[in-house]
């Protein structure tokens, strides 16, 4: 109570002297009301901040580690044997301009939160690189939690997309990108994806991510097919897309 | 209400002032640990699979 006088008589000093009661009671819960919009506003702030940057970090740690753990598996696993409970491999998108893309089983929203890039079990299952013909689809986030798709629409027909596995290099080429689908539209994943123009069974690869940034109320996707296959060499040199 | 915490917070200006950095790095900490995570797939901004299932991209 004594605070609260204090409190009145400094506000005395500076401010037109405060009216007592019914009115003062409303001035108070007024800026109590005030006070918690003004926090609703920081916390939605700090939210953003949340999800375009601190999953980034996190995921981009997480990823690191599951990417180093898998080279380490090749490195010491025999040559043909295929490890893939750690990941599959990394997908090398030079147009968007992001690294490596570690690629592992499963798209749902956990694996996916690791920074990864994850093949489709469901509902349309991917089909592996090294299968003769099939669709390799693929999912992973435009923003946050590493972003690994952000500069999805930085692809270009023609572009090189190049998958690393522990004894091959994949090379495709886009072909056909859908900007904008709905998320019903699972079609797009099929082994022959007709939407993009193609008929024929074929080694296709599907990028899919959310679109517009920052929200997913769409689905952008790419298309690309299998260009040719390279040995991976001791030295591990990349093919010529990437150098 | 924040003034009713500052009147309530022992010492002088400075160790107020001191607490409440605590107190504010406190609840970035929950809001950045906890309430967030839970939050962040309940909103729909980060679904990238078509997989024709509403919310998030659990499969």
């Amino acid at each position: 109570m004594a605070a609260s006088t204090e409190q009145d008589e400094r506000a005395k000093e500076s401010a037109p002297p405060r009216t007592s009661g019914a009115r003062g009671r409303i001035a108070g819960a007024i800026s109590v009301f005030g006070e918690l919009l003004i926090t609703a506003g920081l916390v939605l702030g700090l939210f953003v901040a949340y999800s375009l940057w601190w999953t980034n970090v996190l995921a981009d740690r997480e990823a690191g580690k599951q990417g180093d753990d898998v080279r380490q598996q090749w490195e010491s696993t025999a040559p043909g044997e295929i490890d893939i409970k750690g990941g599959l491999g990394f997908l090398h998108v030079p147009a968007m301009k992001n690294g490596e893309v570690l690629v592992r089983k499963g798209t749902s929203t956990k694996a996916l939160n690791a920074g990864v890039a994850g093949y489709y079990t469901d509902p349309v299952k991917a089909a592996m690189p090294s299968d003769r013909q099939g669709n390799f689809s693929l999912a992973a986030h435009r923003d946050g939690h590493g972003a690994k798709f952000h500069n999805i629409d930085k692809l270009k027909e023609g572009d090189s997309i190049v998958f690393e596995t522990k004894d091959t290099w994949y090379v495709y080429k886009v072909f056909a990108s859908l900007p904008e689908t709905s998320k019903y539209n699972v079609k797009v994943l099929d082994p022959i994806p007709r939407e993009s123009g193609r008929t024929k069974p074929g080694r296709y690869i599907t990028l899919t991510t959310c679109t517009p940034v920052f929200t997913s109320k769409y689905r952008y996707i790419v298309w690309g097919e299998l260009e040719r296959t390279e040995r991976v060499n001791a030295k591990r040199t990349p093919p010529a897309e990437l150098r | 209400m924040y003034g009713w915490i500052w009147r309530h917070l022992p010492g002088n200006t400075w160790v107020r002032a001191l607490i409440s950095i605590v107190l504010v790095l406190a609840v970035v900490y929950v809001l950045f640990q906890y309430v967030f995570p839970w939050a962040e797939p309940l909103l729909p901004f980060g679904d990238v699979t078509v997989d024709g299932k509403n919310g998030s991209n659990t499969s």
